[in-house]
């Protein structure tokens, strides 16, 4: 049997799936990157090969994508290497073809996509700050005391939400100390951190855009049900989230990884080999470009970050 | 002969043709600044508060680079160059700050603020007097190198004509042309989109006398000179590009306005936007041109 690998290697949390070729997919892997994405990615192999060990399935192609999507992509030798914006848009299409609007909080990004008959119209990102995004809630969740996990639950609970300024993580912090300390229940706190998460997203990331129905709300942030319910109430419509929608990336890049397949099968002892790499700072210029170089088995397989032809690394 | 520094920032990019012209006829040397590197940023860093932009720490980068290089430096002080409006405040200040922040420097005045009657023909005879030539010879100085900027001017023009007429995608970069000239700020898009064989129109090669016409059918009244030729150029070339990419360093005052009103007016057109600040990793600029062009290509058809 034909199967095709994806993986979205993001800044907190690492996936992989794998399809057959009619799209469906056949294993999953969803874990932390925990700041290591070599790593994480070789755990996410371990675990992809013994769910499909004991279905002959041979993999003809890697795709990747996620803010690792470069370095995996490299050490995987993979067929696709995809922005976020298109591997989603293409793996969320293949589950819900009337899709008009995807609402996307992953960790450090937040991203809204509208489509229009299958095709990508208008989409945006956040710009220069993280305001609103998973790092976001998962330091609060700390702050507080909690586990991320049980954020939703904790927030659904509340009947009263706060209001917290949202706009600025930094100001965010101090407002919410500020309500802990003026008495404030705790789960009130939560749940008016999810709606300052929502509104701020709406007001940032979504101003200006027609958000029409049907809703998918993804990124390891839909996982919150607190969240999505002040996606809910604000936008007063339904959001649909999917017990999938955290694999959307993974998946789009698995079906760009079949259309590009090179029918070349993929191996996966490549998890045993010894992956390092490093960023060297060239002197060539005043530039000071970082360049990563990585080795497989002590081995230099490719370097990028240069800038000009002095920073280039022979392979 | 006294040798001249011009830093390549900010003014620098909308007169040097007419600056050069001038000193050339005058016969007076000048040198220019390297380009922008991450050094010259670092340098800049240091010498300027955190607030202000980008492209300003930019320049100060080039100011502390040539310091030592040249007998002295041209800063402008422009407040106005058209008579019921105002350029960035940055243009404003930058003759003082550099003078506060570089006392024993010998700064080449060149003062245009025709809101209070100093017109840009007098900054060159006074610029030519500082450099001990008569009011007459400044004037001819001037006269030449004028006609010189508008040939210049002709070119950039003819340039934006031509490229409109290729049948590759066309992407329209809007921002000041300090920024897009710059080698740490536009040069990353221009070789990105260069790289995946896409037309690049400037927003500056648009014909400067359709700039007032231009600009009324998005605002009547645009109060910063130099935001109203990237909300005039947005209307001219809109419907003839594919796309547009907004460029501009943080935190830009005038930009946030005139970004927004791109943003709210574009209708059916194609907008990205991205801000630049000190730090930008070229994944996360990739990232957004990458799925910005593939969203031009009408997204990819499985």
């Amino acid at each position: 049997m034909k199967g095709y690998l994806g993986l979205d290697i993001g800044s907190i949390s690492t996936k992989g799936v794998i399809i057959d070729e009619k799209k469906n997919i056949l294993a999953s892997s969803y874990l932390w990157t925990e700041g290591n994405p070599v790593q994480a990615v070789k755990k996410v192999l371990v675990e992809l090969e013994e769910k499909i060990k004991d279905r002959k399935i041979k993999i003809l192609g890697v795709g990747t994508t996620g803010s690792a999507r470069k370095l995996i992509g490299t050490m995987l030798g993979a067929c696709s290497i995809k922005n976020e914006i298109t591997a989603h848009a293409i793996g969320t299409l293949s589950k819900y073809p009337t899709v008009k609007t995807i609402l996307e909080i992953g960790g450090q990004d937040s991203k809204i996509i509208l489509l229009e008959d299958g095709m990508v119209t208008d989409y945006a990102m956040n710009t220069l700050c993280a305001a609103g995004t998973g790092s976001f809630l998962s330091s609060q969740a700390k702050r507080l005391g909690i586990d991320v996990k049980d954020f939703g639950k904790i927030a659904l609970s509340s009947k009263n939400p706060t209001s917290i300024a949202a706009r600025c993580t930094v100001f965010a912090e101090s407002d919410l100390v500020h309500k802990i300390q003026m008495g404030y229940e705790k789960k009130d706190i939560i749940a008016g951190l999810c709606y300052s998460v929502a509104s701020n997203y709406l007001n940032n990331v979504a101003k200006g855009k027609k958000i029409k129905g049907p809703i998918l709300f993804q990124g390891g942030v839909s996982k919150n049900i607190g969240v999505k319910k002040a996606f809910e109430d604000l936008l007063k419509t339904e959001v649909i989230t999917d017990k999938n929608g955290h694999l959307m990336g993974a998946l789009g890049s698995a079906i760009l990884a079949k259309k590009n397949s090179k029918n070349e099968v993929f191996d996966f002892s490549l998890k045993d080999a010894i992956f390092e790499t490093n960023g060297i700072e060239c002197k060539g210029c005043e530039n000071h470009c970082e360049v990563i170089v990585v080795k497989k088995d002590g081995k230099k397989i490719d370097a990028w970050g240069n800038r000009c032809e002095k920073g280039m690394i022979k392979i | 002969m006294k040798t001249i520094g011009l830093a390549k920032g900010l003014l620098y990019y909308y007169y040097h043709v007419l600056w050069k012209s001038f000193f050339d006829a005058l016969e007076v040397p000048y040198i220019e600044s390297t380009t922008s590197t991450k050094k010259i940023i670092e340098l800049g860093k240091e010498k300027c508060i955190d607030e202000a932009c980008l492209s300003m720490k930019i320049f100060l980068g080039h100011v502390e680079y040539l310091k030592d290089k040249c007998d002295m430096i041209l800063i402008p002080r422009i407040y106005s160059i058209e008579k019921k409006e105002q350029v960035c405040t940055n243009f404003n200040a930058l003759y003082d700050l550099i003078r506060n922040l570089y006392p024993t420097l010998t700064l080449l005045n060149y003062n245009v603020d025709v809101k209070h009657h100093h017109k840009e023909k007098e900054a060159f005879i006074k610029m030519g007097k500082q450099l001990g030539f008569s009011t007459s010879k400044s004037y001819h100085a001037y006269k030449l190198a004028k006609q010189k900027e508008q040939r210049y001017f002709k070119q950039l023009e003819k340039s934006g004509e031509k490229k409109l007429k290729t049948k590759k995608t066309k992407i329209l970069l809007l921002g000041h042309p300090y920024n897009l000239q710059d080698e740490m700020i536009g040069k990353r898009i221009y070789n990105y989109l260069k790289e995946k064989n896409i037309e690049i129109i400037y927003s500056y090669e648009m014909p400067k006398d359709k700039v007032n016409e231009e600009v009324q059918k998005i605002s009547p009244k645009v109060h910063w000179t130099m935001n109203k030729q990237l909300l005039a150029s947005f209307v001219y070339f809109k419907d003839s590009v594919d796309g547009t990419i907004l460029i501009t360093s943080f935190p830009c005052g005038p930009d946030s306005l005139t970004n927004e009103m791109i943003l709210r007016k574009r209708g059916k057109s194609k907008v990205l936007l991205l801000t630049f600040e000190d730090l930008n990793s070229d994944i996360a600029i990739i990232t957004r041109l990458e799925s910005f062009l593939d969203m031009l290509k009408g997204g990819i058809h499985l």
